[in-house]
This record gives structure tokens, sequence and C-alpha cells, in this order.
């Protein structure tokens, strides 16, 4: 659907509104297609093209909400009207704010003409390039390549496109992702490697299939060796995953407000190392995000920590309003629960140098690839569990002796980053763009079978 | 509509295509939650769409819309036939199903009240009730209280000549109860941390009890701030159903997919140790532990006439006695395990996404204690209630639980409370240690909302009954 499709609609929607209520309507959606490869043949290749109408009524401190994904005239009326209905069912939230006025955006040049006409054979071919290059090696592989435009998520979750509102507000931005990702497997070993880009251009299939067989190589024969603290070597994509927890842990304002987060009365003390600093950034270029939040509300780059002191967290409308202050743009379709959602995570690299020079440069330490099944163990602390995954390797004297059996590690993420030695160039991991971590006291608590 | 699911069939056929289904599926979902006395959320979304999956050439392909013209049925299934060829660049041979007859049948889940027919300000002012008998509570922080209902009416049509409707209807909902202070978060839940989902309609949340167990569950939160810390070690541990639930889920239910088992899922998910040279040999529990998958189980969330390639709902053992003895599967990978018809375990999480072998209502055969014996025949030994954290391994051997609340256990009696209980272990260590479990009039059907799986993500729902069970000489307290 083209953005002038979906204002038509929106202002169909506005059309459908009655004047006696302020009125909001966003349309998310788009296009994703994925090929999913596993023992070295395509067994999955899947696209879907879709979109959902939002309709929400705001009548003094009552609003109410319908989504659709039917776009006739009597169902565009329809859903304007059911959630008209629905805020006059409601009692009244006092701190519902009224709708916001026309807002100015950065705009974020996000669309690449070649990723949203990408074709199931040009992904197939690349897919069959990769899984060449491992059966060459003696291994099997598995993994995906997907190519979007939109704003449909991993789970078939959607986000604003476009929205308007009565007041006079519009907003309109689509992106478009390419994502691949490849597992070579051995009997007792595997290697990962994952890259995701704006364009699909940036996506070098082979060279991923490589940087996985060389890892699944190198942990082929994993010794096992007993679980401790260690100084640890943490590539981009369990960095990234840390740092993702820690962020809906605790750098919203609601959680800060409720006393939950790890940061509530700490804004402005140094809670990590003085090499620390962390964003959230959308319009970092490895990122490029959407512009505006689910609110309409212009997205601010936020410092949440610099040089280890934290400066405070994100912020929506109904937690700006509280501490007197503006949005930073990280709010969901209101009302909700959650408060503010961080969105793109950055981590600023001290003196960074290329993985390989973390790994020279150390005399004794464990090399994590990535971790797997991340979760909380006690969220003011910022204490996460999880498994390493897809390449553990044991570094002695500056060079990778051997693989070992994977662990469970049980770490606090402050201490970490507390912990930190140096740091390697950031590179996008996900919805992050984060370093290489060189990292002493890593606590691995259990191991498991291979 | 039958028209529409019609023509998909014969365009895929007539496109090149030896097998091809569609499922035309209409969903309605209302969900709503208050916080600290206040109306936290409110959605209802209608959704409409289908998704055409085929076998041209050998391999699969699939295709999707939510357009349900004529036109858009005749290119989508023609693009998922387009997609398919482009598979067959990269196969080893050529997808074959188990036999599997013409279906025409219609079923729908039983249920006393549509909850889309109560009206909202009855359930938004039952909500403000429990809310509030929440916060009566001295003490407690925050509130939260939620209400969630779905419905999907289903049409799915084949090009072997099956032609099935389904209506599947859950409903349920739950309270929460966080204590904040002393550098410390606790939370309470009821009836276990997602609440309680059933296949069934509003007289599922009249059933819940959520009222009558306000003021324990808000006390208990607050009490957990000033509670002593689990201690390290090794103890005999007794886990009530709504964390058996979850670790039955997690370390019997995902191993037993047979797709994972084959790596189809080996990027993501991961694979298992029910590796097929283990099935029928591997003793992974001990005598106490039998494994029934139950698609027929009444008020299970994955109860269904059929599943999403058409074959009916079975009930079967995947661990009997503790001997693994069954898998999980579906037409393309039954007769791997030497299986003549498919279990019928595939389902998708809407039109637009592919079937996977999903869990179906997974639960551990009832035993013959119940609670208060076993407390009372357990010398040093901690006693844990719903779910918190989890985590394993993607071949499912380590894991590490975490759950709200616990009592210690001291010479058959239970004793002060404990906070963040945690225990770690090995799947096969662990299920061969168990010693007892608890009988019928404690067994319980908990629902999971929120099962994750597959490339794009996919969300399943299932049940998984249990009863109280011990299991000796643990690892708890593992987190330090």
């Amino acid at each position: 659907m083209e953005i002038a499709k979906a204002e038509a609609i929106l202002k169909k929607a506005l059309g459908f509104s009655r004047r006696a209520y302020e009125f909001e309507a966003s349309i998310g959606g788009g296009s994703h297609s994925l090929t999913r490869f596993a023992n070295s043949v395509i067994h999955q290749n899947v696209s879907e093209t879709r979109y959902q109408l939002s309709a929400r009524n705001l009548f003094g401190k009552k609003t109410g909400r319908a989504v659709t994904n039917k776009f006739s005239d009597d169902d565009i009326a329809s859903a304007v009207g059911t959630s008209e209905t629905v805020a006059r069912a409601q009692p009244d939230i006092p701190e519902l704010l009224p709708l916001p006025g026309p807002q100015s955006y950065s705009p974020v040049d996000a669309f690449d003409a070649e990723t949203a006409a990408f074709s199931p054979d040009a992904r197939a071919d690349a897919v069959k390039k990769a899984v060449g290059l491992c059966r060459k090696n003696g291994f099997q592989a598995a993994g995906y390549f997907s190519t979007s435009s939109g704003s449909i998520g991993g789970y078939g979750e959607i986000s604003p496109l476009a929205m308007v509102n009565s007041n006079g507000l519009f907003a309109s931005h689509c992106g478009t992702e390419a994502s691949f990702s490849i597992t070579a497997m051995a009997d007792d070993s595997s290697g990962w490697a994952q890259a995701t880009s704006w364009r699909v251009s940036d996506i070098d299939a082979p060279a991923l299939a490589s940087i996985a067989i060389e890892k699944a190589k190198r942990s082929s024969k994993p010794k096992a060796i007993e679980p401790g603290k260690y100084t640890v070597i943490l590539e981009p994509a369990a960095v990234a995953e840390l740092l993702m927890y820690m962020s809906w842990l605790g750098f919203g304002a609601l959680q800060v407000q409720e006393g939950r987060s790890f940061m509530s009365g700490k804004i402005g003390q140094r809670l990590f190392g003085q090499n620390v600093s962390i964003y959230d950034d959308v319009y970092d270029d490895l990122l490029r995000g959407r512009p505006f939040d689910c609110e309409g509300t212009p997205v601010q780059r936020v410092v949440i920590a610099e040089n280890g002191v934290i400066q405070g967290p994100i912020y929506d409308r109904m937690t700006a309003a509280k501490e007197n202050r503006q949005s930073t743009g990280h709010g969901l379709p209101v009302p909700n629960t959650q408060g503010p959602q961080p969105a793109s995570i950055v981590m600023k690299a001290e003196k960074p140098v290329p993985l390989a020079k973390l790994v020279s440069s150390v005399e004794r330490c464990i090399l994590v690839t990535r971790f797997w099944y991340v979760n909380v163990v006690d969220p003011m602390k910022v204490v996460l569990t999880g498994m390493t995954r897809d390449g553990t390797f044991l570094v002695e004297k500056g060079k990778i002796t051997t693989g070992i059996r994977n662990f469970r590690f049980n770490q606090n993420v402050i201490e970490l980053l507390n912990n930190i030695e140096a740091m390697s160039v950031p590179v996008r991991s996900g919805p992050c763009v984060v370093p290489g971590l060189l990292v002493t006291g890593f606590n691995f608590s259990s191991g498991t079978e291979f | 509509m039958k028209d529409l699911a019609l023509l998909a069939v014969d365009v895929a056929k007539a496109s090149g295509a030896s097998y091809g289904d569609i499922r035309i599926i209409e969903t309605k979902v209302e969900n709503i939650s208050t916080k600290n006395g206040k109306v936290g959320s409110y959605e209802t979304i209608e959704d409409i769409g289908f998704g055409v999956r085929v076998i041209a050439s050998g391999s699969w392909g699939f295709a999707s819309s939510d357009d349900l013209s004529r036109d858009a049925i005749e290119a989508t299934s023609r693009q998922a036939v387009r997609t398919a060829l482009a598979s067959s660049k990269l196969k080893d041979k050529e997808i074959m199903l188990s036999p599997e007859g013409a279906h025409v049948a219609k079923w729908s889940t039983p249920y006393d009240i549509d909850p889309f027919k109560v009206p909202l300000d009855k359930k938004l002012s039952f909500l403000l009730q429990v809310d509030e008998a929440l916060r009566r509570v001295k003490g407690l922080t925050i509130s939260e209280c939620s209400l969630g209902f779905a419905r999907e009416k289903q049409i799915y049509a084949s090009t072997e000549g099956s032609f099935i409707e389904q209506e599947l209807l859950h409903s349920g909902g739950g309270i929460v109860a966080f204590a904040v202070g002393q550098g410390d978060v606790q939370r309470r839940s009821f009836p276990s941390s997602e609440g309680h989902y059933a296949s069934g309609g509003y007289e599922i949340v009249e059933k819940l009890g959520l009222l009558d167990n306000c003021e324990r569950v808000g006390e208990e939160a607050v009490a957990l701030l000033s509670a002593d810390e689990c201690p390290s070690g090794k103890r005999d541990i007794i886990l009530d159903g709504a964390q058996l639930c979850l670790q039955i889920h997690e370390s019997i239910g995902h191993p037993s997919e047979l797709d994972r088992v084959l790596g189809t899922e080996a990027n993501y998910a991961g694979t298992s140790y029910l590796s097929l040279d283990r099935h029928k040999k591997l003793q992974l529990g001990s005598e106490y532990v039998t494994i029934v998958a139950d698609s027929t189980l009444p008020g299970g969330l994955a109860t269904v006439g059929y599943d999403d390639e058409g074959v009916g709902a079975q009930k079967w053992e995947l661990v009997s006695k503790g001997l693994f003895v069954g898998y999980l599967t579906s037409r393309e990978f039954a007769d791997v395990c030497g299986d003549k018809r498919s279990r019928g375990c595939m389902r998708a999480d809407g039109w637009n996404r592919i079937p996977l072998v999903r869990m179906t209502n997974i639960g551990l055969a009832p035993g013959t204690w119940n609670l208060e014996s076993l407390i009372a025949d357990t010398r040093d030994g901690i006693l844990m209630f719903t779910n918190k954290s989890w985590s394993i391994d993607q071949m499912r051997y380590n894991f590490q639980f975490s759950t709200e609340i616990a009592w210690e256990i001291k010479n058959g009696k239970r004793g002060r409370m404990l906070k963040n209980p945690n225990y770690q272990g090995i799947s096969t260590e662990f299920w061969s240690s168990c010693d007892a479990v608890c009988g019928q009039s404690e067994w319980f059907p908990w629902g999971i909302i929120n099962c994750g799986k597959g490339q794009p993500g996919q969300i399943a729902r299932m049940t998984h009954g249990a009863a109280p069970a011990r299991f000796r000489n643990v690892n708890v307290g593992v987190t330090r």
C-alpha cells in the first residue's frame, strides 16, 4: 500500500468520526517474505501482505480503540463506530491527554526499492550459494533469508506506517529490511552468523556462511571445562541480547516512576564504567527507524548513560506530563500498561579495535558468539540467565585454541558494564548497534551436555 | 466462502501443484486490562485473510493475503506455486505426505456464554472490582487485572477433497500484584503468572475465583519483600501444577516436536535431545512420569476437531512410565518415526503463517499422592509455586526456572516463606528424580498463551495438565 493510499483511507476514517470527539487513526503493515532452510534444503518459503487500520476515539477522559484489516467504506465506518462505542463504555482515565496537533519530523531515508521487490528466486539463489559453501566444507546448513517493506515485526506484530488525527497531525514512514541468518552444523559443533540491514545489497550471504563455517570448524570436539567466573569476549550479538533485556527492564520512564527500574532514584549517578555510553537512537545510520511513535510524537535521540552516568529514561506523553516535560517519542498505542518502549539501542565504543584484536590481546578467556533463551532473574539488579550457543571457544595466548561445551550464565548486567576492558567496532545486531566487549568476571554457573 | 476456498485449491492444482490447501481465517479478539484501579488497556481486533500452501515440484510454497476477492485468491494461489518452484532449487527429495482421508466436517468449541455478547461495561466493572480488592492490601504497589477473549472461524479445503469448518473460542483472565521496596520488586499472580485461559466462553471467567484470591495474592507479594532468600544447595523440591506446566512444556513438550528433532528449527528454536535413535529406548524419567498428548482434552487451548492440515484430533502417550515413546508429528514427518498417520499437531498462528508442528495439550498423568501428605513425607525440601522465569538450552537439556514464591519444608512441615526461589537441572536427570505425583483431585489443566516458534515467529496456545509433584536432590538457589 502506497503512503498516498494509506493517507486516503485515514482521511476517510477521519471523515467518519464525530466532530464532538477527538479522533486518531493509523495504518500499519506491508509485505514480508521469508525463505527458510534446514538440513541444507529450503523447507519453508512464505510471504504475506497485510495492513491494519487502528481507529481511536477520545471523548474527554475516555478513549476507545478498534482495529480491523477490512477497508471497505462500511468496514472503516464500523471500526470508527466501534471505537466510539468502546470509548463511551469506559470509565475516565484521569491522566488521559488530549491529542497533539501537527508535528514536524526529521525524515529518515530507509526505503530501498531493490529490497522491496526482492523475489523468492533471488532469495533462493543467495541461499543456494551459502548452503553450497557449507556442504563443500562438510556441514549442514540452517537459516533464513527475509526481505520486507513496511512495518510487520518478527512475530507479525504491526506498528504504524502512517497516522492522522483530528487536530491536523499527519505522519508517515515506510522502510525496508533484509535479514540473513545461517547456522553451519556438524555432529558435535555449530557456528552462526547473521546480518540485518535496511538494504538487501548489504547482505553478503556467502560471507556470512564462511563465518558460520569457520566457527563450526573451530568448535568441533568441544572440551568440557568447569563453570565459574571467567574473562570473556562477548561478540556483538551476545552484547545486544543483554542490552535489549536491560532496556526492556529499565529504560522506560514508567518503570522508573514505579520504582522498579535499575535507574529508579539513581539518575545522575555513575552506575556503569566510565567507558560506557548508551543511547536510544532511531536515527543511527545502521538502524534508520521510524521517526515518530504510536502517539505521533517525533522520536528524539535519548542519552540513557554517558560515560557511565545515568542520564535518564525514555518517555511517552503520559509519563512526560507527570514530570512536566516533553515526550521523547517512545509511546505505544494509548492507553497501555507498559509505558514507553525502547526502539533502537546504540552503545558507543571507546577506542574501538577490530574483534580479532580483542582476541589477540587476551592471555586467557572464553569467546561467546551468541546467547540463547535469555530471561530475567532479578529485574531491579538486572540479573539475567541464559545459555551460550553456536560457537563458544577457549582463547589462550591470543588465539582460539579449542571449542568448549556450552555454559549457562547468571550475570548482573550492571556489574558487567563496570568490568569492560576493551571494545570492538560497533555493528548492527537486530535492533541494536553495539560493540563486542572484553569483560572480566563473567559468571558461568553450570554446563550442559554439548 | 466455500466457493473461494475451492477456487484456491483448483487454481493451485491447475498451476502445477501436486498438493494444495487453503485456510480462510476470521478472528475476533478482545483484551481488557486494568492497572491501579484504572483502565490500563483495551483492544478489539477483527481480522480476516487466507493462506494457500502448496507442494509443487516436490517443494513447499506458501502465500497469503487479506484480500478475499476472486482475483486475489487466484493470484495468491499462483504466487504460492511460484514460491514452491523457487524452493525446489534447493531440495534433496520430494515432499510426501502421509495418507489422510478426505474429511468434510464441522467442529466448534463447546461453551455456555458467548464472551462477545457480555456487555463491555459488565466486564470492565468486574475487573475494576477485582482491582480494588487487590489494592486494599496494605503495602501493595501495583495491581494489574486482565481478561481476554478470542474467536477464530476457520475454513480448510484441500486438493484431496477435505472441507472442514471450525469455530474455536478461548476465554480467560488473571491478576498480578507487585510490591516494590527496599531496592526490590516482588510479584504474585493468580491463577498463574499469565492468568488462566481455556477453550470455552465467559463461564471460564466466572469460575476463576479472582475476587476470592485478591487478599492472599496481594499479601504474599508484600510479604515476599521481607522474606528470606531461597538457600543454595541440593534440596528435594515440590512443584505446584502451575510451575510443572512450564517444566513439562520446555523439557518434554518442545523436545517431542518431530520437526525440531529433524533439524528444521536448528537456526532458531534449536534441536532436541529426543533424537530418533532414542525413540522407545530412552528412559527419560522415573516410573511415576507418564506424559499424555491430547488434542481432545475438554477445555484445552489446543483442543480442536482437526489440525491445520485436516487431520483429526487424537490422544496418545509421549512418555510411558518414564520411557520416551511418542512424538508430536505432521503428515510430512509421521513416517520418519514409524507412524502411518500424522498425530495432527500442525497449527498456524493465523492465516498469514504456515502450519508448524506445535504442542497440543500435554499433561503429566496424575499419581496417587496429595500435597499435604507429600509435604509430611519430605524431611528437607522447598515447596515452589507459580512460574516467574524460564530458560533452557537449544537441545533442551540444561534448564533453569524461577518461581514467584516458595516455602521451606523441614521435617514434614511447611516453614518460612522464601523469595527468589529457583532451580536448575538437566532434563533427563530431573525427570528421573521424580518420586511422587499428586492425584486427580489436585490435577488442573494450566493454559499457556505465548508459546513462540518459527521464522517468521508464530505464537501458539496449549494446555498442560499437572498436579503437584516431588523431585529429589535438585540444585536450588543457583543464581548467585
